[in-house]
């Protein structure tokens, strides 16, 4: 009986999930694409390249005591940490504005959303991977870590960003771009 | 009113699956089917295996153990085609992405293979509810089925709402129905098959199996046949003009390094 309660509870919860995706899948079909480009916050890729450099981590080894190397390295990591998420949830607004696009009449727009929706998704699985990483180098702040890649993906997903959106709007080329 | 052969039990297991077939019928003449083929051989496979368990079950001449082959082999057929349909649907929402696909696949088998164990293990637990191995067996292969069915839907919906990729409303639907259905079968069977219920608590569960079934089905016609709502969708206000600025000129300077 015992498993019978654990298989009932799991269905349960499993049967939670799902309805909350159909009501929260029917709010975003009722609202369309329309609103989501503001919620995109902006990221200073500099400052976040910087903290993520190899050659600061080991100018600060060389320079500090170990233990404060611990908790500068641990207070960069919490920096980055929060950089790759916002990174991240501005990758799924992407995705969202680049889906509401797809359906466009024009061959030109729907290829660049596609464009930006695979990137976007791109980031987001990378970012994923990204935080993991900066959270194991929370528990090891020696260990080495880069994440380079989630940089350099946000770079070409700002690219496939400006591109829809100057073929959206060619009247006001640099729209979307400037929401990165 | 909730008894075995009442008026409400031969409905309710009838008509989900004529009008099953209704809308196979309807998805074949307009041609809906050429997104998902794999539904199609759902809608008519399924109520046929179906029908053909409820005539047997009719019948008085049908042994009460040929009956239970019938049952065996439907399930492994509903089984089958129930997969497949997961496999064609993952392929329909994330296989327009190479960035989602293949990780995705990986991720899928692995939890395939994880349910898999999972439902062996839970297998193996469930004492045997009845003298006969071919029913209690058969209500093990409904909880073990149902567990992995369950799971991979679940994986799907968390999956695309990680990513916050939109479904198709076909998709969509497919997916809501047959999820809805595995979580109550699954809860349904594991009761049955654990507990030791009597035969009228046992009906009620069968009940509660063919009505969510006859819900999933007109959940079904909905999604596929009802065409979704054009909503007006307001422009985008454009962002702050210093954002903007901000933005272009770190771009310049990441580009120029």
């Amino acid at each position: 009986m015992n498993l019978a309660i654990v298989l009932v509870t799991a269905a349960v919860l499993a049967l939670a999930v799902i309805s909350s995706v159909a009501v929260s899948r029917s709010l975003q079909t009722s609202r369309g694409g329309a609103g989501l480009a503001p919620t995109i916050r902006p990221i200073d890729v500099e400052a976040f390249r910087n903290l993520i450099n190899p050659a600061e981590d080991d100018y600060l080894r060389r320079r500090l005591p170990p233990g404060q190397f611990r908790v500068v390295r641990r207070e960069r990591l919490r920096a980055m940490a929060a950089y790759v998420q916002v990174a991240s949830s501005n990758a799924g607004v992407l995705v969202r504005v680049g889906e509401a696009a797809l359906a466009s009449g024009d061959p030109r727009i729907a290829g660049a959303a596609h464009a930006l929706v695979n990137d976007a998704l791109l980031l987001r699985r990378n970012a994923t991977v990204a935080l993991a990483r900066i959270y194991l180098a929370l528990a090891w702040p020696n260990s080495g870590f880069a994440a380079v890649r989630v940089v350099d993906r946000y770079e070409r997903l700002s690219g496939a960003a400006m591109l829809l959106g100057r073929l959206q709007n060619p009247a006001v080329p640099v729209r979307l771009s400037a929401l990165l | 009113m909730l008894q075995a052969h009442s008026l409400l039990w031969h409905y309710l297991w009838v008509a989900p699956n004529l009008l099953l077939l209704i809308l196979a019928a309807i998805l074949w003449r307009r041609k809906l089917y050429k997104k998902f083929p794999v539904f199609l051989v759902f809608a008519v496979v399924i109520p046929i295996e179906q029908l053909t368990v409820y005539i047997t079950d009719i019948i008085p001449a049908v042994q009460p153990i040929a009956w239970w082959h019938v049952f065996w082999a439907g399930l492994l057929v509903e089984a089958l085609i129930k997969f497949a349909l997961i496999g064609e649907i993952f392929g329909a929402v994330f296989g327009l992405y190479p960035s989602v696909a293949k990780p995705g696949k990986f991720l899928i088998s692995a939890v395939g293979v994880a349910l898999v164990l999972l439902s062996s293990v839970a297998a193996a637990y469930t004492p045997k509810d009845n003298i006969y191995w071919i029913v209690s067996g058969a209500h093990v292969l409904e909880q073990t089925i149902y567990m992995i069915e369950c799971g991979l839907i679940l994986f799907l919906f968390v999956f695309a709402a990680y990513f916050k990729l939109h479904w198709s409303r076909p998709a969509f639907g497919i997916t809501l129905g047959l999820g809805i259905s595995a979580c109550v079968h699954l809860a349904t069977w594991a009761l049955m098959a654990n507990g030791n219920f009597s035969a009228q608590y046992r009906n009620r569960l069968d009940f509660l199996n063919m009505a969510t079934y006859h819900a999933c089905v007109l959940i079904w016609f909905y999604y596929l046949l009802v065409p979704q709502k054009n909503v007006p969708k307001p422009k985008d206000p454009p962002p702050p003009e210093h954002d903007l600025t901000v933005w272009n000129q770190e771009l310049e300077r990441l580009l120029h390094q």
